[in-house]
């Protein structure tokens, strides 16, 4: 029987400290935001933030309200650790195993290198959901308990649209791992592109004439906590998957046509990593 | 019936350095084939090559009669690989680890013959990888290939780090792999390992073949290394013999290199008394130096089959 599903347990197993590890971190943050709300409720009703300041807290939901405030606390930037997961897994499932030179026993099975690739991500989607299935359990516990004008079915909605800019930076991730020297490399180029796209989404909503920029960015259609209110951006979350689909796709492309190497490939010249994008 | 290993001109380049620098190869079915050479020649290289794990730059390969990149799902279905830079999930206790590779595998499982191999490697499965000595890090290693009982076992280095009981024990295990119709191929860097475990040999210098043989013929070109004490010095032409080099005379003892079998170093010092008697195991490289570092044309006249026996 091939077409066992082996890859995606093994990589589940492999993740799964981290899996309860981030999810408690997203749980306990989410029940803390909530729990705080009353008391900073009469605080801020009074606030009226400077245009400016509002869009640096990555949404544009106003702060003095329940939504706005548990938007700017937590879903703008509770995504950045769902991120670092991925980022993670997505470093380490071909330039993370090359590194350790685990890879020469798994692609010595009768396994094809596409199969890797897709089953490694799936395991990452099943990881990033139970995440924010964490997430959401944090506001289970906390919202039915606090006088907060937020929906259950919000938060949920919140929570699952971190998925698809965590899963886009798993892709660019694990296409960094195929076509780069080593995970270091990887892991450096995936969050420098994370760290601009938060930074261009904050900036270009701030500074008027930027304000094209965040049309280059994930997190201006992820949308921080806008689902809490406005429920789920189709369009937004099929652009960022669809980016997501492309790059594991150029993944494969890439992987399945090069070498696979034992240690990193340190040596890589320019001209390699060009030979591994275009294959 | 289609052989274990056909290689056609096989070249590898990694960036501007060749590795392989066309290898023609033909392993039969059915025997333990040695694959000789010293460290960085090629035989890494060539052995990924197989699996696919990498491509040949120009080339053919093709394994038990499967093309080695088109059907290379197929080729390694039916194949088992020691790597030679063997690297393991260090988390994992040696029996989640093989239960971890029969899952891709679709042969039935093989409890008892699993059971059999670890105990006649000595090898006790429950530990964690990552405590587990080098040496049992490569019997593992050995379990994991060999207990498919696949067609062709392809193992890089296989005795590298094991005591020599432990050795004596794979040299059993891959008889038997043999006499059950299966084919064997390995790689090695030491010499009397590769003498003692194959029935064929081919020797890979430089990313070219230099030879094939069979092992009764490498045998008979061992290099000797014999370091003679007489009772008294011997006269100055008395090793002036074909395949005999005298090395060094300090007074009454003599060193000398026999190329082609001791027999006449024997028979000419047995007019002599001889007081001690001691021979050196020679280096992989002192073997190729007598035989293979000989120019191109003579070495190729050398590797052809007409000039065997």
């Amino acid at each position: 029987m091939r077409y066992r599903l082996n890859v995606i347990e093994k990589s589940l197993r492999d993740q799964k400290w981290q899996i309860v590890g981030f999810g408690i971190a997203l749980m306990v943050m989410a029940a803390l935001i909530v729990y705080i709300w009353p008391s900073y409720r009469t605080t801020v009703a009074s606030i009226q933030l400077p245009e400016a300041v509002q869009a640096l807290l990555g949404s544009d939901l106003a702060y003095s309200t329940a939504p706005g405030f548990v938007s700017a606390e937590y879903f703008s930037w509770m995504p950045i650790l769902l991120i670092v997961y991925t980022v993670i897994q997505g470093t380490g499932a071909i330039a993370g195993e090359e590194g350790s030179g685990t890879i020469d026993l798994l692609m010595s099975q009768p396994l094809t290198r596409w199969e890797m690739v897709v089953q490694k991500t799936v395991s990452v989607c099943i990881g990033s959901a139970l995440i924010a299935g964490f997430a959401f359990l944090g506001f289970l516990l906390s919202v039915p308990f606090v006088d907060i004008e937020i929906t259950l079915k919000g938060t949920a909605l919140a929570c699952a649209n971190m998925l698809p800019i965590a899963l886009l930076y798993y892709a660019l991730s694990l296409w960094f791992g195929s076509i780069l020297p080593n995970r270091a490399y990887a892991a450096g180029g995936a969050i420098a592109l994370a760290t601009a796209g938060y930074f261009f989404s904050t900036i270009a909503t701030a500074v008027d004439s930027l304000s094209w920029l965040k049309y280059a960015s994930p997190f201006y259609y992820y949308g921080a906590g806008l689902p809490l209110v406005k429920g789920i951006d189709w369009a937004h979350v099929s652009l960022l998957l669809g980016v997501a689909a492309l790059f594991v796709a150029l993944t494969v492309r890439s992987f399945a046509r090069r070498d696979i190497t034992i240690g990193g490939a340190s040596n890589l010249r320019l001209r390699d990593m060009l030979g591994r994008v275009l294959g | 019936m289609a052989p274990a290993i056909e290689l056609r001109s096989v070249v590898k380049d990694y960036g501007s350095v060749r590795a392989l620098r066309g290898i023609d190869l033909t392993v039969g079915a059915g025997q333990v084939f040695g694959f000789l050479g010293p460290n960085g020649a090629g035989k890494t290289t060539t052995i990924r090559i197989l699996l696919d794990l990498i491509r040949p730059t120009s080339g053919t390969a093709s394994v038990l009669g499967l093309d080695s990149q088109r059907d290379s799902v197929e080729v390694r279905r039916r194949c088992g690989y020691l790597p030679g830079d063997l690297r393991m999930y260090e988390g994992l206790r040696g029996n989640a680890f093989l239960d971890l590779i029969d899952s891709f595998r679709p042969q039935k499982r093989d409890p008892q013959y699993r059971r059999s191999l670890l105990e006649r490697l000595d090898l006790d499965p429950s530990m964690p990888i990552r405590a587990l000595s080098k040496g049992n890090k490569q019997k593992l290693g050995l379990a994991q290939a060999l207990m498919h009982r696949p067609e062709l076992l392809i193992l890089d280095e296989p005795t590298s780090g094991l005591d020599p009981l432990v050795q004596q024990e794979v040299a059993k295990l891959l008889e038997e792999a043999v006499v059950e119709g299966r084919t064997v191929f390995f790689s090695s860097h030491v010499l009397p390992e590769v003498e003692r475990l194959s029935h064929a040999v081919a020797i890979i210098r430089e990313g070219t073949i230099a030879a094939v043989e069979d092992i009764t013929r490498l045998k008979s070109r061992a290099v000797h290394v014999l370091e003679i004490t007489f009772a008294e010095p011997p006269p100055l032409d008395l090793f002036a013999l074909p395949g005999i080099r005298e090395l060094h005379r300090d007074g009454d003892v003599v060193h000398i290199q026999a190329l082609d079998g001791i027999d006449a170093a024997i028979k000419a010092m047995a007019a002599y008394r001889v007081v001690d008697l001691r021979t050196e195991q020679p280096s992989l490289e002192d073997f190729f130096l007598a035989h293979y570092s000989a120019p191109a044309e003579e070495r190729t006249r050398d590797a052809l089959p007409a000039e065997r026996d």
